[in-house]
């Protein structure tokens, strides 16, 4: 399918790039435009997403796009493209959270020009990652998106934004690494004699047939690389630090998106390959995600950072993702794909939040605050309904994603000696529901705090607000309406399930 | 008409949205919208009722669903839809009126609160579609949806005056607690949805108890294959949401705290939504119950939380000297006999079901109309009640009982309407109160005499409870408008205005008849449907009722002894406040302590724990692989010296030892 002559997928990835490559040499006087050209192409970009949902989903074969890249010394690598479900609402995320985004930090003043530029190169990674549908493509767009975000992060972050982006950096760079010893593997396994074919599918054929022990090997190297991305207890260290350095954009599409990437990859790679793997990996899969729920919930009561506290419930929330996925079940699948969307729509506010926390009052210390719901009435409104929305309120989208998760969990265990252990997922519900309204009641409730001072506190300007209502809208429209982005779903449920 | 039930949840919703968005351009902050909107969904319940109970469904007892498929999960389909039976009929038909009622009177009760009116009418709005949403919704998700939405307003508004005032710190501590111990049982209604959801593959009302209504549902699910084992785990997680939504013991504690809230959002909660939901939910599904083979341990359960909350929180009302806590105890009591009733009357059911009596059948039937119907009408008083304290504390500005006293010259519509409240909840006959609460208190005696002895003692502590009633709602009474008037009491406003005291007026009109019409009313059906007139006859030729009118009257006179006429003094039995049951009474058994204890330690404590962990194990064994990384590196960084010689002997030693690996091999030594 094409679109002004240039096929639909490649200017997916077209469009950004040429975006970051114009805004990062608009300099000088020419950097205050840099954010008109850095939404224009975003806005772009989430209109060439929206336009991919709309295309019937019987037809999405013929969306494939591929071209040759490299030929020689008998591999075979194609720059290649493919779209099915679970692609269809990763895309539709970005391309709309870095839209958001970018209306969101309109008012940023330290050099423009580099921060809309690494933000739309942030996108170029992230739609590759979802759009590729070749290993070598799929491994170099997985590190782009790391080399953006290190800038991101040591450019435009706190004042311990060196420590973190190289922590970030190292850490889940190592990851990746042991992951692409698993590509690999895979890649080599699979071709055998033949020539050495990259691409997805090619892999798929050659893989099938392989013995148990192959599988868990292979499925644990990448598992590996993907549970360090998502990140999953114990692997979780590096979230929380380059959140609290990173700046708001950062924090959104980190948590948002490039989160997802690991989810995402367990379930196109991983599952995909590997049934007997994933059999063999199944209990693990399902304990990371039931000690990653309640860790993270546990930590989120400790911190006294609000944003620290939510790259805790991101941790939290992806434990629930794994869970879903560790059940092995069509449903349980699905609803962890859309936890991943849902996650992505909640935090998102919750990082804007927390950013302007930061900005509009100098402070995000729970302690310092507090009583600021008759001070600052609209930044206390979006804040309360992303803390509810992510503690799971029912009418908004968390909640469907977690009810059926947990449901899928129950139908696993249910008529097993393990049925009691569906009171982890109550438990973590209950946690998280506790230190969401012990943080607002610290925040917003109370007294007014006299602990910092008050005069130059001013609420959320009309660009914030805009991109804010544009994410409330989501959140209660997926919520209310949620076969909208379960249709999308369903398809590759039907790819991956029958375990 | 029947199927434009939806609007009745949907019209209040719109007026959410539009009082949240322009609440401020309009006059009174949008409560005109807010009440216009309550009116139309009142209108459009008694419309509906009306139609289905003259309609052709009701009189082949079915039930009217309506649904659209929301969800298709993969094998089974989550539907959204209406569902109207009896049940539903009565509870829209109260929640809307008294809502309306409440609404209406918060033109004047809220009158001085300016921008926050907005915010108000916009919340107590969503708070009507969550409760009118649950009781016309068609399957257990969609009811549950509506229940969180409840939970969610109830924490807003009871937190109403939760920043920018004096009490801002215990009123968000009162929201927080509020919002909790209810989460509490909804993380536990949950866990019972995922279990109704795997053993019937749906959460469709009319799928599980078929499209005919209770005693039919009986014999519809007892003819399914299901697994009773799982049935079992689920009944209690539903009872647990129940005890949670409805403030039974032992998640109670958060009732009383939720007085911070303004009056006219108490008597939201007590009346017409919310709390009654917890009961809602336990009538709904109480076929679930029946049918369960060890549904019986179950009921019996249910019955006794029930006989334990009524007695143990009438205790508490005893002696409170806030006007609003002690109403907030009887509702507690109150709320106890519904439990009650409906454990004993689906208690019976499951005797009569298994043993194939219908003659214990019919009679638990009766018992459990008998706690719908005292849900119905606690209801009314309570409302009544509630928004004449209201009035009082309008007036007064106050909620001490200590400081008022004498109003009933100042204050006679609100003193007249309240003492028919009062009057009502004690059980005085002929008013609404008695007739259900007598029902339940006699069922319980008659099922301990001759089924399981366990239902006499709850007899015994429901009697005790009810003589209680009776003592604290005329102590509050005689407190508050007999006597001389006491410092606040001095210079009171003088009575509300008319925009107050006409919603007291319909419901003491209420409080007053409902009882008769609607016991009269149902023995008209019970006639129709079996050709007896059972209901009459339990009410009124039972030797056991002139023993509940006797302890109502005693109680009322003995509050009249201590209180109007001063002939005993209350300070004699408490040692003036220094009494032990009278400190533990004050502090509520000392259980909002256990409460803090526990989230305390099983909260905060271990989350220190994990932080800790976190931050010097987890995060400790990462930056030390990295320390290991780079001090090895810097032990290697010192071979590279720049020094010629240095890196000279290091070639010389590098070729002396191939040399002499070389010839080791050639040697055949290696």
């Amino acid at each position: 399918m094409e679109i002004f002559g240039i096929p639909l997928l490649t200017s997916m990835i077209l469009v950004p790039l040429i975006g970051a490559v114009i805004t990062l040499f608009m300099g000088g006087s020419k950097s205050k435009y840099a954010v008109w050209v850095a939404s224009l192409f975003s806005a772009v970009t989430f209109a060439l997403a929206c336009y991919l949902l709309t295309i019937d989903t019987r037809t999405y074969a013929d969306l494939t796009e591929s071209y040759n890249w490299i030929r020689a010394a008998g591999l075979v690598i194609n720059a290649s493209f493919a779209f099915d479900g679970i692609s269809a609402l990763m895309v539709f995320l970005t391309g709309l959270l870095v839209f958001v985004v970018v209306i969101f930090s309109s008012g940023e003043k330290d050099r423009p020009n580099y921060f809309f530029s690494l933000l739309l190169a942030m996108e170029v990674g992230l739609m590759g990652v979802y759009l590729s549908s070749d290993y070598f493509l799929f491994y170099i767009m997985w590190e782009v998106t790391l080399i953006p975000m290190f800038f991101m992060i040591s450019w435009y972050g706190g004042p311990r934004r060196h420590y973190s982006a190289i922590k970030f950096f190292i850490y889940t760079h190592v990851a990746s690494l042991i992951m692409l010893i698993g590509i690999f593997i895979m890649v080599f396994t699979a071709a055998g004699t033949n020539a050495i074919d990259f691409s997805f599918n090619a892999v798929h054929k050659g893989l099938a047939g392989q013995d148990e022990i192959f599988q868990t090997l292979v499925f644990g190297l990448m598992f590996f690389g993907f549970i360090v991305k998502m990140p999953i207890v114990p692997l979780h260290t590096w979230l929380p630090d380059a959140h609290v350095e990173a700046p708001t954009a950062g924090s959104v599409l980190l948590a948002g998106v490039m989160l997802k990437m690991g989810s995402y990859g367990i379930v196109r790679i991983c599952l995909w390959n590997f049934k007997l793997g994933a059999q063999a990996w199944q209990w693990i899969m399902i304990a990371l995600g039931i000690i990653s729920m309640i860790y993270g919930a546990y930590a989120c009561i400790a911190q006294n950072d609000l944003k620290k506290m939510v790259a805790y419930s991101s941790i939290s929330h992806m434990g629930m993702v794994l869970l879903g996925i560790g059940c092995l079940s069509e449903i349980g699948i699905q609803f962890a794909v859309f936890q991943m969307f849902a996650h992505g729509l909640i935090t998102a506010v919750l990082f804007m939040v927390c950013g302007l926390a930061g900005h509009n009052i100098g402070t995000r210390e729970i302690p310092l605050l507090g009583g600021l719901a008759g001070k600052l009435p609209m930044w206390s409104f979006f804040m309360m309904f992303g803390f509810m929305a992510s503690l799971g309120l029912p009418g908004l989208v968390g909640f469907v994603a977690e009810f059926f998760i947990l449901y899928a969990f129950w139908e696993f265990i249910a008529n097993t000696q393990y049925m009691w252990m569906i009171v982890f997922g109550m438990i973590s519900m209950m946690l998280t529901a506790g230190y969401y309204i012990w943080a607002m009641q610290r925040t917003l409730f109370g007294d007014l705090t006299d602990k910092i001072n008050l005069d130059h506190v001013h609420d959320i300007n009309r660009a914030e607000f805009f991109a804010l209502a544009i994410m409330v809208i989501m959140i209660a429209f997926f919520g209310i309406m949620p076969s909208y982005a379960t249709q999308f779903i369903d398809v590759s449920a039907v790819l991956v399930g029958g375990l | 008409m029947l199927e434009y039930a939806y609007l009745i949840p949907l019209v209040p919703a719109i007026c959410f949205v539009i009082v949240g968005l322009f609440g401020k351009k309009t006059p009174e902050g949008g409560g005109y919208i807010a009440i216009l909107g309550s009116i139309i969904s009142c209108i459009l319940s008694i419309a509906v009722s009306y139609e289905y109970l003259t309609g052709k469904l009701y009189s082949t007892g079915r039930s009217f669903e309506m649904s659209v498929e929301w969800l298709t999960v993969a094998g089974f389909k989550i539907n959204f839809g209406i569902y109207v039976d009896i049940l539903s009929c009565a509870m829209m038909f109260f929640a809307s009126l008294i809502s309306m009622l409440i609404f209406i009177y918060s033109l004047g009760y809220m009158k001085g609160e300016g921008e926050r009116k907005r915010r108000y009418y916009a919340e107590v709005s969503l708070f009507l579609t969550g409760m009118l949403g649950l009781v016309v919704s068609s399957n257990f998700l969609e009811m549950f949806i509506f229940w969180e939405i409840m939970g969610l307003c109830s924490y807003l508004l009871i937190g109403f005056w939760s920043f920018d005032n004096p009490d801002a710190q215990q009123k968000s501590s009162a929201a927080k607690k509020a919002f909790l111990v209810t989460r509490l049982g909804d993380v536990c209604l949950m866990g019972g949805l995922f279990i109704l959801l795997y053993v019937f593959h749906t959460l469709d009302y009319t799928a599980i108890f078929g499209r005919r209504f209770f005693s039919d549902s009986i014999f519809y699910l007892g003819k399914m294959s299901i697994n009773h084992y799982l049935l079992f785990i689920a009944l209690f997680l539903i009872l647990g949401g129940a005890v949670g939504k409805s403030a039974q013991f032992p998640l109670h504690d958060w009732l009383p705290d939720a007085m911070a809230g303004p009056t006219t959002v108490s008597a939201l909660i007590h009346a017409a939504t919310m709390v009654k939901a917890g009961v809602y939910l336990l009538a709904r599904t109480s076929p679930l119950f029946i049918i369960c083979h060890r549904g019986n341990m179950a009921l019996i359960i249910v019955a006794g939380i029930g006989a334990i909350t009524a007695f143990f929180a009438a205790t508490m009302a005893l002696n409170n000297m806030n006007i609003k806590k002690v109403l907030a105890y009887s509702t507690l009591s109150q709320l106890g006999y519904m439990f009650l009733g409906l454990g004993t009357g689906s208690f019976l059911i499951w005797y009569g079901f298994y043993t194939i009596s219908f003659g214990v059948l019919g009679l638990g039937a009766i018992v459990y109309f008998a706690a719908v119907f005292h849900m119905f009408n606690h209801a009314f008083f309570k409302a009544l009640l509630f928004l004449g304290s209201g009035s009082v504390i309008h007036s007064c500005g106050t909620e001490d009982m200590r400081l008022m006293g004498g109003l009933v010259k100042k204050m006679r519509t609100t003193a007249v309407t309240m003492l028919v409240g009062a009057l009502s909840i004690s059980g005085f006959p002929l008013l609404s109160g008695f007739w259900s609460k007598d029902m339940i208190l006699e069922a319980a005696l008659v099922t301990g005499e001759y089924l399981y002895y366990v239902f006499t003692i709850f007899y015994i502590l429901g009697m005790a409870a009810a003589f209680m009633t009776a003592f604290y709602m005329f102590r509050m009474w005689f407190m508050t408008f007999s006597g001389e008037p006491r410092e606040n009491a001095q210079h009171c406003h003088g009575e509300s205005p008319s925009v107050m005291t006409f919603p007291l007026y319909i419901l003491a009109a209420f409080a007053m008849f409902s009882g008769v019409v609607v016991i009269y009313a149902l023995d008209s059906v019970w006639q129709t449907w079996f050709g007896t007139n059972d209901i009459l006859e339990i009410v009124l030729t039972s030797k056991w009722t002139p023993i509940s009118v006797m302890v109502a009257l005693v109680g009322i006179f003995v509050a009249d002894l201590m209180y109007r006429m001063r002939v005993v003094n209350p300070g004699w039995f408490n040692r003036n406040g220094k009494g032990i049951i009278y400190r533990i009474l004050a502090d509520r058994y000392h259980i909002p302590q256990l409460y803090d204890y526990i989230s305390w330690k099983i909260g905060y404590g271990v989350a220190c724990i994990v932080d800790y962990f976190d931050r010097n194990v987890v995060d400790g064994v990462v930056n030390g692989l990295s320390n290991v990384v780079i001090g090895n590196a810097d032990v290697a960084k010192k071979m590279e010296t720049g020094y010629v010689r240095d890196y000279t002997l290091l070639v010389a030693v590098g070729v002396f030892v191939l040399v002499l690996t070389l010839f080791a091999v050639v040697k055949g030594v290696i």
